[in-house]
């Protein structure tokens, strides 16, 4: 159940656009901001909003990576695997801090802290390799830099 | 029109057309895999790849690329077969390639592309798909690892079946076709999905591993369900039905069937089928010869031909084909003399046969399926058209989703019509339907929205002042419907350019009989919404031949008995011979101890019949009949279709078709040899039946004929009543299951497998207040019976109203009604 205020915003925002498909992803991105990740009734709450079916709205959701179907940490690591990235060294990247937080991609730390992701081009190559946590971009990131971000990100929860 | 050149062809096509309708069009062939003529483009599997002079440089799909004036298109260069050769090459990369055990062999397009593309060999490697498949669900094996990708499914069950089972879930190499959850598929069961799937993901369950495709004697046919009159094509092997083949070109639907259609026909080989003639003695039914059988019958006949022809009575369903329906009409009306012979307890038909009749002068409607999609309005009373023609409901969600049609729906219960995009439902209470058709009536008046050509029409006066009396206040509040709902939908209706009304009819829906076809009626000769394309109504018949039981009279006309008559006769004592072709008045006519009581009340008792039904298990003389698969014949579909079915298989057993069965009695009791074939008897009834006059059965031909019709209309006052209440207790509703179609569907293996047994359907927050949740036991009680039923929780029931299907035998439902429109009932845990 998603608080009352939560449900009219959602509702604004799909009268607002032209086809409620359009403001999907919105949808989804709000209500995973409320549960943490989006749950199967979330899912089933984005379909309702939206006059979608269920499997419409998992349709989209499987399709971005930055909506996850599963639990997550608080803070969401993406680190790009793609071409520019990999070849400036995101595979090591990736794997080193999955060994610096002791998790294997997709997994939990055990604090609740953080999930580690690969993901898509994230446009930054001229900066690569490159990560996300939540809205931020992090450029020319090195496994000294990681440890600083992470640190940060420790003290500040 | 554009002009094209195709592989050095002169076309001209419409402006929308495509690269591939051009070619389609100009008889050149472009490989296909995702496309789908029902579906909108697509463009996924680049197949279809063409080269244009004009956009040289790159291959085009012809699918989704539109003509342009003057196009150059080449559709088979080397360029191209390479192109349409790597294609498969990339396909076949992960499939399984397990054709000696897959069901599609033969009928799948991957296969039959990959041989004729000779991809004998692949650049590629890797590794194959490791899905779990899914054996879960009754009907449909689902293989995700010899899937393709095309969407199609995933697209028709949205496009048309506006079920929306399937979508694709996640990216590239993990995406695959899911359902909700990815748990077991839980739909409609229409098979639409399995029919357009061009491989063997999605195979029908119940003909796994039966035959080969290509072993397959492919015969077409109608489907003798519902009235919607589905074409559809039987897959015989060995004088057995085992299964139905899709062929997207048959009939107005392109191949699509409902799940009684596609998954019903077990019916036909099934091991419950009679073989022989049974005669009762000492009490019980034991077999006997054909001769022994038909010489009881005669003699019983005869003699009470001799004594008083009117004690002899007949209930005939309207499942049999017209030539038989012909051959009964004649065998009672003229040999014997009695008119008292009826169908569907007499009031399944009276929409037609006394509704329309005096409405319009005919007794079929003067509209036709197509208008569905023409129309700008359509009025549908009861959500519930959905679950009785499943097929038409195809029509109507392309209607609304397709064409933008304004769907309006009148309704005692919400349902998947309801569910469509800006549907707008009218939710009432029920048995007040014809309290508010009146009232939109006289909303009409009151606006001065009525058709000047109206006020001429016979009837208009008495129409007037009869609505003069009607309050729309005094209906808003019985009915339960706001007095600005009515007169907004009376108002939309008018102005509509054009708008069509839709009414099902049958034995689960009493409340929808001559009255409520008059008011109807009224609303269309009102606003001048008739004679046009798009406009009119639409009677949807419950049975296969419902209308052609209405065009041939299969009732009586003059004065005798209808079916409550003739089983209270047969209590009274007054029918003395009573002769049952098909029907079965014990599960399906309403308040069961009537029919029992007239089965036991000592008349001679003769049921003809495919199964030893309830009703057969009363009878003195039972008679094996040929199902619809065994013989030719026509049937009459909503909309005056006239179709032939075809013999797909001999007879099952030593059982004859109800046509050689009434034609040996009538040479017997009349002297006179009555034989024929059915084209035969099928001149004999064009001759004899308004509008059939032109037709013949080699006109018919594939596709059938509609028959024409002249009305003449009259505006019919008819008088609403306000539905009596019983303050603390549920209304409840009967009607008609999506998987099943009357009782003859029990008997196909398919719609028992999703629903097997009774139940009954009520809201959550009833749910709530009763304290039951789904699969619990629940007590029904009537002032008839009561009766125990397993309980549905949905969406579709307003509080205080309940839905019980009445399909079936056990717990059967009629046991606590009594043929009102509306029962009410305690419910208890
Ligand atoms: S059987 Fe019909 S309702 Fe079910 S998934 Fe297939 S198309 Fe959809
Ligand atoms: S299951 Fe069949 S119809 Fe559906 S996407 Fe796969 S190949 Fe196409
Ligand atoms: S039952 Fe009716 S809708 Fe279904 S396939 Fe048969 S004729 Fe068509
Ligand atoms: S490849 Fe990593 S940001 Fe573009
Ligand atoms: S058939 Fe044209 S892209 Fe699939």
């Amino acid at each position: 159940m998603i608080p009352t205020e939560l449900k009219r915003e959602l509702q604004n925002r799909i009268a607002a656009a032209v086809t409620p498909r359009e403001a999907a992803v919105d949808v989804m991105k709000e209500l995973q901001a409320h549960y943490g990740w989006l749950t199967d009734e979330a899912v089933g709450e984005a379909a309702g909003f939206l006059g979608l079916s269920t499997v419409q709205v998992e349709e989209l959701a499987t399709f971005y990576e930055m909506i996850y179907r599963r639990p997550v940490g608080r803070h969401v690591i993406h680190v790009c695997d793609s071409i520019s990235c990999w070849a400036m060294g995101g595979e090591s990247l990736l794997e080193k801090i999955g060994g610096t937080l002791g998790i294997e991609t997709g997994g939990i730390t055990a604090d609740g802290l953080f999930t580690l992701l690969p993901c898509c081009c994230l446009g930054n190559c001229g900066q690569a390799p490159t990560l996300m946590i939540g809205e931020t971009i992090y450029g020319k990131v090195t496994v000294e830099r990681v440890a600083e971000i992470l640190e940060q990100k420790r003290r500040d929860s | 029109m554009v002009n094209l050149t195709i592989d050095d062809k002169q076309v001209t096509v419409a402006k929308d057309a495509t690269i591939f309708d051009a070619a389609k069009a100009a008889g050149i062939r472009i490989p296909i895999l995702c496309h789908d003529k029902k579906l909108h483009p697509f463009g996924g599997c680049r197949m279809c790849l063409v080269e244009v002079e004009q956009m040289k440089g790159r291959l085009i799909p012809a699918c989704t690329t539109p003509v342009t004036e003057g196009m150059i298109v080449r559709t088979t260069t080397d360029e191209i077969m390479t192109a349409r050769k790597l294609v498969l090459e990339l396909l076949l990369l992960k499939h399984p390639l397990d054709c000696p055990v897959c069901d599609a062999a033969g009928d799948c397009d991957l296969q039959n592309l990959t041989y004729e593309y000779k991809v004998n060999a692949n650049k590629f490697t890797d590794e194959k798909f490791r899905w779990d498949i899914d054996y879960e669900n009754p009907l449909i094996e689902r293989d995700q690892n010899r899937c393709i990708h095309c969407g199609k499914c995933s697209r028709i069950c949205d496009e048309i079946v506006a079920f929306g089972a399937y979508s694709f879930v996640n990216r590239g190499i993990e995406a695959k076709i899911s359902t909700p959850f990815d748990e077991k598929l839980d739909c409609e069961y229409c098979g639409s999905c399995i029919s357009v799937c061009p491989v063997g993901a999605l195979i029908a369950k119940p003909f796994k591993f039966k035959a080969r495709w290509w072993a397959l004697n492919k015969v077409k046919s109608v489907c003798s369900y519902c009235g919607t009159g589905c074409q559809l094509t039987l897959g015989v092997k060995d004088n057995k039905v085992l299964t139905t083949v899709y062929d997207e070109d048959q009939g107005f639907h392109n191949g699509q069937l409902c799940s009684r259609g596609r998954f019903g026909y077990q019916f036909i080989n099934s091991d419950k089928r009679l073989t022989t003639p049974l005669i009762k003695k000492n009490g019980t039914l034991v077999p006997a010869s054909w001769e022994e059988a038909i010489d009881l019958v005669v003699s019983r006949l005869s003699e009470a031909k001799k004594s008083d022809p009117s004690s002899v009575a007949a209930l005939v369903t309207p499942r049999l084909t017209n030539e038989e329906l012909y051959l009964f009409r004649k065998l009672f009306k003229d040999v014997i003399g009695t008119d008292s012979i009826d169908h569907s307890a007499g009031y399944a038909h009276k929409a037609l046969t006394e509704g329309l009749k005096e409405s319009f002068g005919i007794t079929a409607s003067p509209s036709l399926i197509e208008d569905i999609q023409k129309t700008d309005l359509l009025l549908v009373l009861k959500s519930d058209a959905y679950e009785t023609h499943p097929v038409i409901g195809f029509e109507i969600n392309l209607a609304v989703k397709r064409q933008g049609v304004d769907l309006r729906i009148l309704s005692d219960k919400s349902g998947k019509l309801t569910r469509l995009p800006d549907a707008k439902k009218y939710i009432h209470k029920p048995g007040s339907e014809i309290l508010l058709v009146n009232a939109i009536a006289k909303s009409i008046l009151d606006q001065n929205l009525a058709d000047p050509a109206a006020q001429s029409l016979p009837g208009f006066d008495a129409l007037k002042s009869a609505l003069a009396a009607v309050s729309i206040e005094q209906i808003s509040a019985a009915a339960g419907v706001p007095v600005e709902a009515i007169t907004r939908l009376a108002t939309d209706y008018a102005k509509a350019g054009k708008a069509l009304i839709l009414l099902p009819i049958g034995l689960g829906y009493p409340g929808h009989g001559s009255e409520l076809t008059s008011a109807l009626a009224n609303l269309a000769i009102l606003t001048g919404k008739l004679n046009k394309e798009g406009c009119g109504i639409l009677i949807l018949g419950e049975k296969n031949n419902s209308q052609g039981a209405a065009d041939l009279a299969i009732h009586p006309t003059a004065g005798g008995r209808d079916a409550g008559a003739i089983l209270e006769g047969c209590t009274s004592g007054a029918v003395k011979v009573l002769y049952i072709a098909g029907e079965n008045p014990v599960v399906s006519y309403p308040d069961k101890a009537k029919s029992v009581k007239a089965l036991e009340s000592g008349a001679f008792v003769v049921v003809q019949d495919l199964f030893l039904t309830e009703t057969a298990q009363m009878a003195d003389v039972v008679l094996p009949v040929k199902s619809f698969a065994e013989k030719c014949g026509t049937f009459t579909s909503v909309g005056r279709n006239v179709q032939q079915i075809r013999k797909a298989i001999s007879a099952v057993g030593q059982s004859r078709s109800d046509r050689e069965i009434t034609a040996e009695l009538i040479s017997k009791l009349s002297g006179a040899a009555c034989g024929g074939s059915s084209a035969e008897i099928f001149t004999e009834i064009a001759a004899s039946t308004p509008g059939y006059s032109s037709l013949s059965t080699d006109s018919l031909g594939d596709n059938g004929v509609i028959y024409p019709v002249v009305i003449t209309p009259k505006l019919v006052p008819v008088v609403g009543v306000v539905p009596e209440t019983e303050e603390g207790k549920f209304a409840l509703l009967i009607g008609s299951s999506l998987y099943h179609c009357g009782t003859m569907s029990r008997y196909g293996e398919g719609p028992m497998l999703v629903c097997g047994e009774s139940y009954l359907e009520l809201g959550r927050t009833d749910a709530g207040k009763l304290g039951v949740s789904e699969g619990d036991t629940i007590k029904l009680k009537s002032a008839a019976g009561e009766l125990n039923l397993k309980v549905k929780v949905g969406t579709r029931m307003p509080e205080g109203v309940v839905f019980v299907p009445y399909h079936f035998e056990t717990s059967a439902i009629n046991s606590v009604t009594a043929g009102n429109p509306v029962t009410w009932v305690t419910l208890s845990r």
